[in-house]
């Protein structure tokens, strides 16, 4: 087992990371920036080391500053968490080059899945079923246009180094297309460094389900179940559950099937999730493979009992996973709320000092948030300040679990989302079960 | 320097007294210690280690020790003083190799542009220059020493 790890990252989840490594009796040293130099993971961390002023670029994205802060205190490992270098396949690859390793894939796996065109040539390979679409990079606007009209509309241009929700539009009739190919290719080089991109149908009534997977240095994989992610707003999630609920039971064994046959098919080790959306159908369709630890683990922790970030770092160890599927139960229901430091109505973020704080508590509430009073939430990051995870018998419980933990959450001093949480929670599409992405957000 | 705190046990945190981290500070030939139980920190620099056995205590607890701190000896305000900070995190070096004399020392006059010192990260020796014309003051880490972003390097009295 490591005798020290370097968290690479910030806020919620180095804290996370934190906990694992300390109920592991692994020593911890936090790399940061000076705007988090007071936070509450660079105080509960074992050793701090300052890697950097407030822009990302130059701290939490800094490679060689991170290198050498894990040189300086002779880390073995790094942990990057999400976001930031996570899913930089270079990054991964310095690691092993300094003899330092890296708490997640290889990075060719990374690599591999991080092109959307490359993956999605994978996982048909895989036998996992991909929406109908352009097979790789585009040539230009006139391959665009031939095959949305073979294939009908509607149809969504996507940047092939996309993500977040930037480099992307729904094209719904023939006339459209030119200019979103346009906007699209303009927007993916600015924000991506490469203007590639792809085309396919774009699946209505969608609803966005994703599977944890693990697997060991040994070749071992298993599946942890399924989340449904279909609350969200802009492309940003907001609220995730496990199981996904109204799923038919045969969609709900393919989606583990299929999110097995992609990791097997990249020799996948660490933890990873393969994302699916799910039509009215049923049918579902590979969409990408996201190669890190996600905001969400924490229903399917609450659900499976299983340690999500310790398998990780047991793993990255070379240790063997030591179960197979069947050990994996799955109890009861659980929810998730993203709390944002934003506005509920117009969703703009609000930074500023936390002048009160008081998580909710009580029977089945996990609280994942580096908030504490008189916290100045920094302008350079995500608006991410608390996760909020409900676990109940089942679905009905676990809605008024979360209602409950809402309303005993105080926070003053930003906005935040719990508005709009509140008025989903009471939503009776949201609480039927099963709704899609679209309905959810024109709802809200 | 980087901020080290010795492991705690759940339950039963280690205590020392001041006097004992003193010893352990002079027993091991440690520039600077710093130790933290339960509620209180303590911090040790020695200013002439190992010649001088001139401690400091600080119970205060703080993030970094002030600037003002890093030369108690000296009766002249020091607010005059520029501070050099390291603009990246590595290994402190005073030296082009480990057998040539330091860049610099104190008492020193630097001109704009002049290398002070080596900070190492990743395998590449980064040539820290000064910004502007000074007199060396004060070299506040020791040649080796872990420097994280932003740590304090030198004092200079600016000069024109």
């Amino acid at each position: 087992m490591f005798h020290k790890i370097l968290i690479a990252n910030r806020g919620e989840i180095a804290l996370r990371i934190l906990r694992a490594c300390r109920e592991m009796g692994i020593r911890t040293v936090i790399a940061h920036s000076t705007a988090d130099s007071d936070s509450l993971p660079v105080r509960l961390a074992d050793e701090s080391v300052c890697i950097g002023p407030p822009e990302a670029r130059l701290s939490y994205l800094n490679i060689p500053s991170i290198i050498s802060a894990a040189a300086i205190t002779d880390s073995e490992a790094i942990h990057p968490g999400y976001g930031f270098l996570s899913e930089n396949p270079a990054f991964a690859e310095i690691c092993r080059a300094c003899g330092i390793t890296f708490i997640g894939p290889a990075p060719e796996a990374i690599r591999l899945m991080g092109d959307k065109a490359q993956a999605r040539e994978m996982a048909k390979h895989a036998g996992a079923p991909v929406v109908p679409g352009s097979e790789g990079p585009l040539a230009g606007v006139d391959e665009a246009q031939a095959l949305a009209d073979s294939m009908g509309y509607p149809v969504i241009v996507k940047a092939a180094a996309g993500g977040g929700g930037r480099g992307m539009r729904i094209v719904r009739e023939r006339e459209g297309l030119a200019r979103a190919y346009a906007t699209c290719q303009a927007e993916a080089g600015a924000a991506f460094g490469s203007s590639e991109l792809y085309l396919e149908r774009f699946v209505e009534e969608a609803r966005h389900v994703e599977v944890q997977v693990l697997g060991d240095k040994n070749g071992m994989r298993l599946h942890l179940g399924e989340r449904d992610c279909s609350v969200q707003r802009r492309h940003q999630k907001l609220l995730e559950e496990s199981p996904a609920p109204a799923l038919p039971p045969e969609t709900r064994a393919g989606l583990h099937k299929a999110a097995l046959a992609v990791a097997n098919a990249v020799n996948y080790v660490s933890a990873g999730t393969v994302e699916f959306l799910v039509d009215g159908h049923g049918q579902f369709y590979f969409i990408e493979m996201n190669t890190r630890i996600q905001v969400e683990h924490p229903v399917t922790e609450m659900i499976t009992g299983i340690d999500i970030v310790r398998e990780q770092i047991r793993i990255a160890t070379g240790e063997a996973l030591g179960y197979k599927q069947s050990a994996v139960q799955f109890t009861g229901h659980a929810i998730e709320c993203r709390v944002n430091a934003e506005d509920s109505e117009h969703f703009v973020p609000s930074p500023g000092r936390l002048t009160a704080w008081i998580a909710p508590g009580g029977p089945g509430v996990r609280v994942d948030s580096h908030m504490m009073a008189g916290y100045t939430v920094p302008p350079h990051y995500d608006s991410l300040i608390a996760k909020i995870i409900v676990h109940g018998h089942d679905r009905n419980e676990a809605i008024a679990r979360m209602q409950r933990a809402l309303y005993e959450t105080v926070v003053e001093g930003v906005k935040t989302t719990i508005p709009y949480h509140l008025k989903l929670l009471a939503d009776p599409a949201f609480a039927a079960g099963g709704s899609t992405l679209a309905r959810l957000e024109q709802n809200l | 320097m980087a901020r080290r705190r010795p492991a705690r046990g759940p339950g039963d945190p280690a205590r020392f007294t001041i006097d004992e981290v003193v010893e352990l500070a002079v027993r091991h030939n440690l520039a600077e210690l710093e130790v933290e139980t339960a509620g209180t920190r303590i911090r040790i620099v020695r200013e002439h280690a190992p010649a001088s056995h001139g401690s400091r205590v600080d119970g205060v607890p703080a993030v970094a020790a002030p600037l003002q701190q890093v030369d108690p000896d000296s009766a002249e305000s020091t607010a005059h003083l520029l501070t050099v900070e390291a603009p990246m995190v590595g290994t402190f070096y005073r030296a082009p190799k480990p057998d040539a004399p330091p860049f610099v020392t104190e008492g020193d006059a630097v001109k704009e542009g002049q290398i002070l010192c080596i900070v190492e990260a990743m395998k590449l020796m980064n040539e820290i220059e000064s910004k502007v014309a000074g007199r060396i003051v004060k070299v506040v880490v020791e040649n080796g020493q872990p420097v994280e972003f932003g740590q304090p390097l030198f004092l200079m009295e600016p000069l024109r």
